[in-house]
């Protein structure tokens, strides 16, 4: 299993709700202004009051991998969990099997997608676009935060003890 | 170490690649019944429907065996075990030695005592083999008989392909082990509105034709047809099992070793009875994932690592055309022989819909159909903690309005509660 060695982390008491965010995302991945298009989603609660980023945390057992009928959830060298878009069917059982559910639907392609951490930049384009607030954050391996949000993607769907 | 695995499918493969990966040393077999790598059935009906091509249905190649350094052996059906001499049989006559066996054959599926069921135009979509044939076949109109998951995702599948479909099913409502009736009615319309015809309450009687399908008789009309498919749902091969004196019920009965009563005899898979992660009952998901789990605590127990299963859950989903449907845990109709204060939480709005099945304020299971559907994980989890309902209302109560940041976990799952 390839251990996930950065981590996004949300804080969601600095989300403002700009959403500058997921345009950096739709804009890295797609090359387009259209939030619809971001794997990164901000969610507001209590009618808006209360923003809350939402990634895909790469479960250690992720149960997306396993629930996939096509076979399309493929774990990354860098521990993300993405989708293969050649072969998604977009029938969405990884959205929603996620205990969080973060896998987006791309509304042209009707097919899944999930954040890769922008492998290959220096850091991810969300946590750039959100530099100010500070409410997404890279935090790398050995770290506190990156600790405790290893422990909670480790809990996820966990079914066998020992080892 | 001989490891012998009985079993071409999704976790008779998931054990041999485990042990392989942690155990350069050991000598593994797969003795396969059909002639392909290891294919995904659950990839079959869009394969079917033309959706994915024939090569996206596999999940290994022949390289990926050699590389591994196994040996697969094609066309291999055992027919029994000698645990005295640990060796199994094949329908060749050929023995074979083991020094650990896993039954990872699966399930068989159900063949309904139907007159005219082995008639040339009635179709499976079950294995690879068949569905090919199905795929082959040149028809126009079809009759599905049985309406789980199979038979809904293969009366799509014909559909698009451009088959007047028809399904028939025995109970009250379509997908009945895995939706109640009110979401299960839903789907019914929206089958209908895509234009396959939905047949509830019905038995079908008779197959016609000779030679060739011609129509399908059920107990209140005759459909003309040159198509049947058989979706009536899978059992688990246990006859194999019973050959070597393993302890079989419903399914293989296995430990939280996934041991059976035989030593050196593991089972995983669709073959095994198992229990409910959730509700420690005996449970007989036979799904994907839960194949996978079981086959990764096998492989470790067999490498000597301490291992404990804690259990199957159900998960499922109903996808057709632009109709998105899950569905988990237990069904109201499920509930009904257990004590308890049930309760039901709907939520409606135009075509999407949530219901949500408590026993004594924990979330057991439920059902969505569209949006709702996207964050029914957060009900999982839920059921997974057995968060009280309760507490989650009276807590949500108590919060102030939009700084409540530390308990939005809670917020985001009474939101879609509806609270």
């Amino acid at each position: 299993m390839n251990m996930r060695r950065e981590q996004l982390a949300i804080d969601p008491e600095k989300c403002t709700g700009c959403r500058r965010c997921m345009i950096a995302c739709a804009m890295k991945h797609h090359g387009r202004i259209d939030p619809d298009l971001s794997r990164v989603n901000i969610i507001g609660l209590d009618s808006k009051d209360l923003n809350v980023p939402v990634i895909c945390m790469a479960c250690d057992t992720a149960p997306c991998i396993k629930v996939c009928p096509m076979n399309a959830r493929i774990r990354q060298a860098n521990g993300t969990v993405t989708t293969d878009t050649d072969v998604c069917i977009g029938c969405r059982a990884c959205v929603y099997i996620c205990p969080v559910g973060s896998p987006r639907i791309n509304p042209y392609t009707g097919r899944t997608m999930t954040c890769d951490m922008c492998e290959g930049e220096t850091e991810p384009w969300c946590v750039a676009a959100c530099r100010q607030e500070k409410a997404l954050t890279l935090c790398t391996q050995g770290s506190v935060s990156h600790r405790a949000a290893r422990k909670a993607a480790s809990k996820t769907k966990q079914f066998h003890t020992g080892g | 170490m001989k490891l012998v695995i009985i079993g071409n499918g999704i976790a008779g493969n998931q054990v041999a690649f485990d042990v392989r990966k942690k155990d350069p040393d050991a000598q593994i077999v797969i003795l396969s019944a059909e002639d392909v790598p290891e294919y995904d059935p659950c990839s079959l009906p869009y394969f079917l429907g033309g959706e994915c091509g024939r090569m996206d249905v596999f999940r290994k190649t022949s390289k990926d065996y050699a590389d591994g350094r196994i040996d697969l052996l094609y066309d291999s059906k055992v027919v029994s075990i000698d645990p005295e001499n640990k060796t199994v049989t094949t329908h060749t006559g050929e023995k074979i030695g083991y020094d650990n066996l896993v039954l990872a054959h699966g399930g068989d599926l159900f063949i309904p005592p139907i007159p005219g069921i082995d008639t040339p135009g009635v179709f499976s979509c079950k294995q690879l083999g068949e569905t090919q044939k199905l795929a082959a076949h040149k028809g126009t109109r079809a009759v599905v008989i049985g309406s789980g998951a199979i038979g809904i995702e293969a009366a799509e599948a014909l559909k698009r392909k451009g088959y007047e479909v028809y399904i028939i099913e025995l109970m009250d409502w379509i997908l009945p082990s895995l939706f109640d009736e009110p979401t299960a009615k839903r789907l019914e319309n929206e089958l209908t509105g895509y234009g396959i015809q939905v047949f509830t309450h019905e038995k079908v009687l008779e197959i016609k034709g000779a030679g060739q399908v011609i129509a399908v008789v059920t107990d209140r009309r005759t459909i003309d047809c040159d198509t049947v498919v058989v979706a009536t749902g899978v059992v688990p091969g246990t006859a194999l099992a019973q050959t070597a004196g393993i302890e079989t019920g419903r399914g293989i009965q296995v430990n939280r070793q996934m041991q059976t009563s035989v030593p050196d005899i593991y089972a995983c898979g669709d073959c095994v009875e198992t229990i409910d992660a959730c509700t420690g009952e005996i449970a007989m998901f036979q799904l994907k994932h839960n194949a996978i789990e079981q086959a990764q605590v096998a492989a470790r127990h067999i490498l000597g690592e301490p291992v404990r299963y804690l259990g199957a859950y159900a998960f499922a989903r109903a996808h057709f055309f632009d109709t998105h449907a899950a569905t988990f845990g237990k069904t109201q109709r499920a509930l009904d022989c257990v004590f308890g204060d049930k309760r039901i939480v709907e939520r409606e709005d135009q075509n999407n819909y949530l219901r949500v099945v408590m026993l004594d304020n924990r979330i057991v299971g439920g059902q969505a159909i569209g949006t709702f559907a996207d964050e029914l994980g957060l009900l999982i989890g839920a059921m997974w903690r057995k968060d009280d309902f309760l507490d989650i209302a009276a807590k949500m109560r108590t919060l102030p309005k939009g700084g409540a940041v530390h308990a939005w976990p809670m917020v985001r799952l009474g939101t879609l509660l509806g609270m």
